[in-house]
C-alpha cells in the first residue's frame, strides 16, 4: 500500500491535526509537510466537520486530548463508536502518562508526549501507525467473503495454519461441503434464491464453527470448508445445525449437500492438502443421492494417489504411445449368418508399470481433471488412421465408430477437425462413425443439434451412446438428427430372465422403426441373449459373446476373413 | 527583537525547541511570542483568585504544553508547579507562584 500510494497514485497522505493551541499546530505541521498533506483544526467540532467530510481520504489523526467543547476522549469516542471512522488511526498528543493508556484503551493507535519527540520520532510512528492500519484495513476488506461473510480460501488457509501453530497437540478435523447440483437450482429459482441459500448456510456455519473453536470460509459458488477440533460424530450436529435453517419450499436443497470429512487430518500434510482430501471424499459422493457424507480414509488416499499417478503419466503416455486403440466389431445380425458391419474404437492404456488399465479407471479422472479431450483427439486421429491404413492395405475396410462427448461438440471448430481427421487419413464419411451419448443432448440441446446436423450433412453417421439411460422423451428424440440408437447394457444384461426388459428392448425396436433408426445392442455376452435380440429385430450386436475388444493386428485378421468366427 | 541568542540568555533550551522546528530558526522565533499572549496569564491568575481550579488547570495544562514544545524553559517550570498544584486541587495560597510568574513573564516581555 505504502508503495502503491507513493508510486502508482503519487499522493501525499492527508492527515489532521487537532489541537486547540495554533503553536502546537504550526510546528506539527511544519514537521509533517514534507511528508503529508496537512489538514488543521482548532476544536473537536471542526475536526469531527472534516473527518466526515474526508473520512475516506484521511490516513491519521493527530488528536489533542484537553481542548474546550468537544475534547478528545469524546472524539475518540465518536470515531470509534462508528465502523468507516474506525478505521482511520488516531495518535492522542498528550504530557500526562495516564491519558497514554486511557486513550490507548479508547481506541488510539498511539500516542506521542508533550513535549513533542524528536521530528525524527513523530514521523516514524507516524509511518509505522499508517502501514499498520492501512495492512489492516486491506486484510478486513480483503479476507471475507463477501456474500457469505465467512473467510475467503486464501485467508482461511492462513488462519488455519496459524491455528496449527497455537493448537500443536490438537487432532483436527478437516471438512468440505458442496451442494450437489447447485447451478441447477440457480436455474431453476434465480440467482437471488440461490445466493439466500448460500447466505444461510453461511450463516450456519459461521455459528457452528464459533460453538466449535473452528473456522469456515467459501471456497468456491457453492462449496465451504470448515476446520476445527475433531469430533466424533461432526457430521449429524453440522447437518442437524443446517437442516435447521428454514428455507421454505427449498427444503430439499439439504439433501444435495454432501460432506467430505478428513477426520484427524494429518498434520505432516500442508494445510492445502489436507483440504484437497476432504474435498476429494466429498466429491467422491457427488451425483450419489444415496450417499451424503464421505469420510477421507487409506482406501480413498490410495485411491487418489493412484489417480493422481495417472494424472502425471498421461503425458508421457500419449508421446509414448502407450494408449492403444482397441477395436470391437458390430454384426449385423438379421441376415441369415451374422456379417462384419462395423466397429467401435475403445482405448486401452497399456502402462509399463501398472499394465493394462481399464478405461473405466482412467477415463473418469481424465474427464475430473479436464484432460479427457486430449485423449479422445488421440483416438480419432489413431482409428481414423488405422481405418485408412487398412483401407490402403486390402481396398476394403470397415466403418469405425469414435465416442464423442458433449464437450467436444461445444468445441468451436468441431466439425473442421473431424473434417481434417478424416482427410489426413484419407478415409470418407461412410467410413467414420460417431457416437455421441444420450446425455450429451440433454443440455444446450439446440446447439448441439446444430452442430450434429453439420456433420451429417457431411455424410457421417451419428450412433446415440447409451440409449435409454439419459431421459429423452419420445418428442424429443423424434425431432434429434441421429441414424443408429445403441441400447444401453443395462436392458441386455437380464434380457433372458426379465419380461419386463424384453418388453422395453420390443418397446424400443417399435420406436426406432417409427423413426426409421437401426438399433444396435452392446453388452452382448449369450448366444441366448443373441437370439432373443434378433428374434425383436435389433440389427447389430456388439458384445463378447461375438469378439472382445481387438488390438488392430488381431482385428485385421478378423476383417481379412470377412466372415464371423463362430 | 526577539533572538535565539536573548532566549537563551533568560535560560530557555533553544537547541530543543529549535529542533523541533527543524532548525528554522526564523519559523521557531515567529512561534515564540505566541507564548507569550498577556491575556492568557491574566486570565490563569484571574482564574486562579476566583479559585476556579478546574477552569485554571485547563488553562495552566495549555500553556505549559506551548511553553515545553518551545522549551521556554523558565516560565515553563513555573507553570508547570502551578499546573501540578491545580491538579491536586490545592486550595492553597498561589501569590508567591504567580508573582514569580509574572517576574520571569517580564523578563521575557522585554526582549519580545
Amino acid at each position: 500500500m505504502n508503495e502503491f500510494l507513493k508510486d502508482v497514485i503519487k499522493l501525499k497522505r492527508r492527515i489532521l491535526v487537532v489541537d486547540d493551541e495554533e503553536i502546537n499546530r504550526r510546528m506539527l505541521s511544519k514537521i509533517l509537510s514534507s511528508d503529508y498533506e496537512v489538514l488543521t483544526a482548532e476544536d473537536g467540532d471542526r475536526a469531527l466537520d472534516i473527518i466526515n467530510s474526508e473520512r475516506d481520504l484521511l490516513s491519521l489523526i493527530l488528536l489533542d486530548l484537553i481542548m474546550p467543547g468537544k475534547d478528545g476522549y469524546e472524539l475518540l469516542n465518536i470515531i470509534q463508536g462508528d465502523p468507516q471512522l474506525r478505521k482511520i488511526p488516531v495518535i492522542v498528543l498528550t504530557s500526562e502518562e495516564s491519558a497514554e493508556v486511557q486513550s490507548l484503551k479508547k481506541g488510539a493507535a498511539d500516542f506521542i508526549p508533550k513535549p513533542y519527540n524528536l521530528p525524527d520520532v513523530i514521523l516514524a510512528r507516524i509511518e509505522k501507525t499508517i502501514q499498520l492500519y492501512e495492512t489492516i484495513n486491506i486484510v478486513k476488506a480483503t479476507q471475507f467473503d463477501s456474500l457469505t461473510g465467512l473467510y475467503n480460501k486464501e485467508y482461511f488457509m492462513e488462519y488455519a495454519s496459524v491455528m496449527d501453530q497455537f493448537y500443536r497437540d490438537r487432532e483436527m478435523d478437516a471438512v468440505a461441503l458442496n451442494v450437489n447440483r447447485f447451478h441447477v437450482l440457480n436455474e431453476i429459482h434465480g440467482r437471488n434464491t440461490g445466493d439466500a441459500i448460500l447466505r444461510m448456510i453461511g450463516r450456519a456455519l459461521k455459528e457452528y464453527v464459533y460453538e466449535h473453536e473452528g473456522i469456515a470460509c467459501r471456497y468456491d459458488a457453492d462449496g465451504f470448508f470448515l476446520y476445527l477440533p475433531h469430533e466424533d460424530d461432526i457430521c449429524s450436529a453440522l447437518s442437524e445445525k443446517i437442516t435447521s435453517l428454514e428455507t421454505g419450499d427449498l427444503n430439499n436443497i439439504f439433501n444435495r449437500i454432501r460432506y467430505g470429512i478428513y477426520p484427524k487430518a494429518n498434520r505432516e500434510y500442508a494445510i492445502h492438502r489436507r483440504f484437497d482430501c476432504a474435498l476429494f471424499a466429498c466429491n467422491s459422493i457427488k451425483g450419489d443421492f444415496e450417499k451424503r457424507v464421505s469420510y477421507y480414509d487409506s482406501t480413498m488416499h490410495e485411491k487418489e494417489a493412484y489417480s493422481e499417478r495417472l494424472l502425471a503419466d498421461m503425458e508421457t503416455g500419449l508421446k509414448e504411445r502407450q494408449f492403444r486403440v482397441y477395436y470391437q466389431p458390430k454384426y449385423y445380425i438379421q441376415g441369415e449368418e451374422p456379417a462384419l458391419s462395423s466397429a467401435e474404437a475403445l482405448v486401452r492404456w497399456i502402462h509399463p508399470v501398472l499394465g493394462m488399465i481399464s478405461p473405466a479407471k482412467f477415463i473418469p479422472v481424465f474427464e475430473d481433471n479436464g484432460l479427457v479431450s486430449k485423449l479422445d483427439r488421440y483416438v480419432w486421429k489413431e482409428a481414423a488412421r488405422q481405418v485408412g491404413e487398412w483401407k490402403m492395405r486390402y481396398g476394403f475396410t470397415i466403418p469405425v465408430s469414435v465416442n464423442v462427448s458433449r464437450v467436444d461438440l461445444m468445441e468451436a471448430d468441431f466439425v473442421e477437425e473431424i473434417t481434417s481427421i478424416m482427410t489426413d487419413a484419407g478415409i470418407t464419411a461412410s467410413e467414420y462413425l460417431l457416437e455421441v451419448t444420450e446425455s450429451a443432448y440433454t443440455e444446450d440441446s439446440d446447439r448441439i443439434i446444430e452442430v450434429v446436423n453439420r456433420l451429417r450433412s457431411l455424410g457421417l453417421k451419428i450412433e446415440m451412446d447409451d440409449f435409454g439411460t439419459g431421459y429423452s422423451s419420445l418428442n424429443m428424440l423424434s425431432s434429434l438428427p441421429i441414424d443408429v440408437l445403441k441400447l444401453d447394457m443395462g436392458f441386455i444384461r437380464n434380457i433372458e430372465n426379465s419380461e419386463k426388459d424384453l418388453k422395453m428392448v420390443e418397446l424400443i425396436m417399435d420406436i426406432a422403426g417409427y423413426l426409421n433408426l437401426r438399433v444396435v445392442a452392446e453388452g452382448v455376452e449369450t448366444e441366448e441373449q443373441y437370439k432373443l435380440l434378433k428374434k425383436t429385430g435389433v440389427h447389430l450386436i456388439q458384445g463378447y459373446y461375438f469378439s472382445k475388444p481387438l488390438p488392430a493386428e488381431e482385428m485385421e485378421d478378423v476383417l481379412k476373413r470377412g466372415f464371423l468366427k463362430k | 527583537m526577539i533572538t535565539v541568542e536573548k532566549l537563551e540568555n533568560l535560560g530557555c533550551n533553544t537547541a530543543e525547541g529549535l529542533e523541533r522546528c527543524l532548525n528554522d530558526e526564523s519559523f521557531y522565533l515567529s512561534l515564540v511570542p505566541g507564548a507569550f499572549e498577556k491575556k492568557r496569564y491574566e486570565e490563569l491568575e484571574g482564574l486562579i483568585k476566583k479559585a476556579d481550579l478546574k477552569a485554571a488547570f485547563d488553562e495552566a495544562h495549555a500553556l505549559k504544553g506551548v511553553l515545553s514544545n518551545l522549551a521556554i524553559t523558565p516560565l515553563f517550570d513555573c507553570i508547570s508547579e502551578i499546573t501540578e498544584r491545580l491538579r491536586a486541587g490545592d486550595q492553597g495560597d498561589y501569590t508567591a507562584l504567580l508573582s514569580r510568574m509574572w517576574e520571569v513573564y517580564s523578563e521575557f516581555e522585554k526582549i519580545l
